[in-house]
């Protein structure tokens, strides 16, 4: 996957786009209202997707604390409703810890470094061939085989229908 | 802008006196110009005429794709207009000052036909004209190809349009230093790093080159969006901006990949011929083969990758904030496994 533009560029681009190329055209106070709502909630989902998985995270390991919390301040209550509060306390409240997902910027530095090294082995891998060195030849292939199967994946998951839009 | 524009019709057409515009609107499409469609009342001293135009305006230059001359490519659908069958609409005059309307532009006849060439496949309510249609283009093709370079091209112009060292002497300095340009290239047009397909892709054509064959003017952007068409016919092939000296194989090649861009198969017809490269070789005595036209994909698409990626790199970098240049990213993606299968990348079918 890239890392530039990231997810974030995207949804600000579009945001810039609405202003620049969409608003100015729309002659409707309905359709111009909806555009800016679009923006709103664009701005929205980028406000949300930096903190999404962390924040999910926590909160659920928060709510098997209160479970578990609960359940103890409750004490020995009694009556059905006591009892199906405890036994969620022991199966949900007993669940463990979810790992906090990895920083998102550090996993984007790290993936970009390995991608700028493999930029670099490919020009150097060059050198080599041009020199006659076969063994360069199957590196390169070394090199492919990883990219491949990497950029079919990417492919599979970005692209939008057939054919550009705009066009004849 | 009407009265600049009726002041620029004014002056392209000898004998006009004056000149009304009448239904002005742009034109979607055209990703390296802004495009707009128009009609002028025209009066001369002894008649009226309603002429339809085309302005082709650049954009503004931090989001132009490619920075091409309106004057050359002017002079040059004039020269084909002259010396070639081609059929092209006429150019009336370009205006290179920016205070006309914002940035250099020309005027062109509008052609009849129809430039939604979408219609002609995928069961497309004009998918009967498809043979005589792209048999027709291959002709018009073949005609461009065959013209005299001297003619098409009297002052040197289209050598080195972009002024990036091609050297168009031979065929051999040609590839050596439009190869260059490409690897040169490289880390300006990788807008992120995945993209080192495209620096394996130009040192790849670097070791391989294929025969030579005799340099021609090619298009530059021979795809499927650029010709118009009327009863199984071409009336016009468009967009000549970046046409230049250049390997005939790279126009066949570009139209390979604009096929997989634009949902069409122009080169799979037509199909009582065999398709495309067979006509093509048939009319021209030539036998070029699928494995030159694969080298030659790759090789045109980076000729046309170089200026469009490079306009993302400025999108990305914050240089401009044209929406176009991030919908290029996911919109031209479905390429990358063609390339990649040329290049006999494992995991890639082929």
């Amino acid at each position: 996957m890239n890392t530039s533009p990231t997810v974030d560029d995207l949804l600000a681009g579009l945001i810039v786009a609405i202003s620049d190329d969409i608003l100015p055209n729309v002659a409707n106070a309905k359709a111009a209202a909806t555009a800016m709502m679009m923006q709103a909630v664009l701005q929205s989902v980028r406000q949300v997707l930096p903190v999404y998985h962390a924040n999910i995270t926590d909160e659920h390991n928060q709510m098997t604390r209160t479970l578990r919390e609960t359940a103890d301040v409750l004490g020995g209550a009694i009556g059905p409703e006591a009892d199906r509060i405890r036994a969620r306390a022991a199966e949900l409240g007993a669940r463990a810890d979810l790992p906090a997902p990895p920083d998102q910027a550090a996993t984007m530095a790290a993936h970009r470094t390995l991608s700028e090294a493999l930029w670099d082995t490919i020009a150097d891998l060059d050198v080599l061939q041009r020199a006659g060195d076969h063994r360069a030849d199957a590196a390169l292939q070394v090199v492919r085989g990883h990219l491949g199967p990497r950029y079919m994946r990417d492919v599979a998951t970005v692209v939008v229908g057939a054919g550009m839009l705009g066009r004849g | 802008m009407h009265e600049q524009l009726a002041a620029f019709v004014l002056r392209s057409l000898p004998g006009a006196r004056d000149v009304e515009i009448i239904e002005f609107a742009p034109i979607p499409g055209g990703f390296s110009r802004e495009t707009y469609r128009f009609d002028a009342r025209v009066g001369f001293d002894d008649r009226e005429e309603v002429l339809p135009f085309i302005l082709r305006k650049d954009p503004p230059k931090e989001a132009a794709i490619l920075h091409t001359s309106r004057a050359v490519e002017h002079h040059l659908i004039e020269a084909i207009r002259q010396h070639t069958s081609v059929p092209v609409s006429r150019s009336y005059g370009f205006e290179l000052d920016p205070a006309a309307f914002g940035e250099a532009a020309m005027l062109i006849e509008r052609m009849h036909g129809s430039g939604q060439t979408s219609n002609l496949f995928n069961g497309g309510p004009d998918e009967h004209q498809v043979d005589d249609v792209i048999r027709h283009l291959c002709e018009v093709l073949v005609a461009l190809h065959e013209a005299d370079i001297a003619a098409l091209d009297p002052h040197g112009a289209l050598a080195d349009p972009r002024g990036v060292g091609v050297d168009a002497s031979s065929w051999d300095t040609y590839m050596d230093t439009t190869l260059q340009y490409y690897i040169d290239s490289a880390p300006d047009m990788a807008f992120d790093p995945t993209m080192m397909l495209m620096l394996d892709a130009a040192l790849t054509l670097r070791r391989t080159k294929p025969r030579p064959m005799p340099l021609s003017l090619v298009h530059g952007d021979f795809n499927p969006a650029n010709f118009l068409y009327a009863d199984g016919r071409v009336t016009a092939l468009i967009d000549w901006e970046n046409s230049r000296i250049g390997d005939p194989r790279e126009d066949l090649g570009w139209m390979t990949t604009m096929d997989i861009l634009s949902n069409t198969s122009v080169m799979a017809h037509p199909r009582d011929e065999g398709g495309f490269l067979a006509y093509y070789n048939r009319l021209r005595g030539t036998d070029i083969t699928m494995e030159e036209v694969d080298y030659f994909t790759l090789f045109g698409t980076y000729n046309v990758a170089v200026p469009v990626n490079s306009a993302i790199t400025r999108r990305v970098r914050g240089e401009h904030q044209q929406f176009l240049h991030l919908y290029l990213i996911q919109a031209s993606a479905p390429t990358i496994p063609n390339l990649a299968r040329m290049l006999n990348y494992p995991g890639v079918p082929g």
